[in-house]
């Protein structure tokens, strides 16, 4: 999984903190999500979507790669 | 939010405080009682020295220390989120995996008295593999979000 919160960041001009304190998250869950070394909750994803006032698949972008391998069964 | 039943932030200061209080009265204890070895519990087949002095002091320095550990093992972060909850659960799991493999351990090498002092060492050891082990994550956590940040500045 991907997500845009670093572009939805800039394009609103706001921080790593700030938006940490918005959805109620240390700074450091936030940068680990960007960096996609943390995968959010189901309520925490859905708290950045409504900060940005996107829907959640405009954030958030499942991946290939989250699909596990089954021979013939590739998507 | 689910409830996560730990202490308040605050508590692992008198959790640390516990522990480095224990070490000043157990010493002075040792040099007024030499001779006495009171990392053995009185268990010699003889049960009339239950309860004397060095059983009740072993039993008290024991019971501190516990405490201390429990209180910093379990108190909240500063910031409790998902994260620190589930690096919280990771490291629970690998101390109890580090705990069963020195148990099989013990069981396979040692016998008798030694295997009791394994048991005695097994109070605390969970509990501080996983002390270190989530301190060495956190600070983990903290050191890559400094070094994005100094890589930005730059």
């Amino acid at each position: 999984m991907k997500n845009n919160i670093r572009i939805e960041r800039a394009l609103k001009n706001m921080t790593q903190a700030e938006l940490a304190i918005l959805v109620d998250v240390s700074r450091q869950t936030i940068n680990t999500i960007e960096s996609n070394k943390y995968i959010p909750s189901t309520l925490l994803a859905l708290k950045i979507a409504k900060v940005f006032d996107k829907p959640l698949e405009e954030i958030f972008i499942l991946e290939e790669k989250d699909y596990p391998v089954k021979a013939g069964t590739k998507k | 939010m689910r409830p996560n039943y730990l202490f308040p932030y605050k508590s692992r200061y008198l959790g640390i405080a516990l522990i480095l209080l224990h070490i000043p009265v157990r010493l002075i204890w040792e040099m007024a009682n030499p001779g006495i070895d009171s990392h053995r519990l009185p268990v010699k087949g003889n049960d009339s020295i239950l309860f004397t002095n060095e059983h009740l002091f072993f039993l008290a320095s024991s019971v501190l220390v516990l405490i201390g550990l429990f209180l910093i093992a379990f108190s909240k972060e500063k910031i409790e989120d998902e994260q620190i909850y589930q690096l919280r659960l990771d490291s629970l799991r690998w101390a109890i995996y580090f705990n069963y493999l020195v148990l099989l351990f013990s069981l396979l090498f040692t016998n008798g008295i030694n295997f009791i002092d394994m048991l005695r060492l097994n109070l605390w050891l969970p509990l501080l593999f996983f002390i270190i082990r989530f301190r060495w994550v956190i600070f983990r956590l903290n050191r890559s979000l400094n070094l994005e940040k100094s890589s930005h500045e730059e």
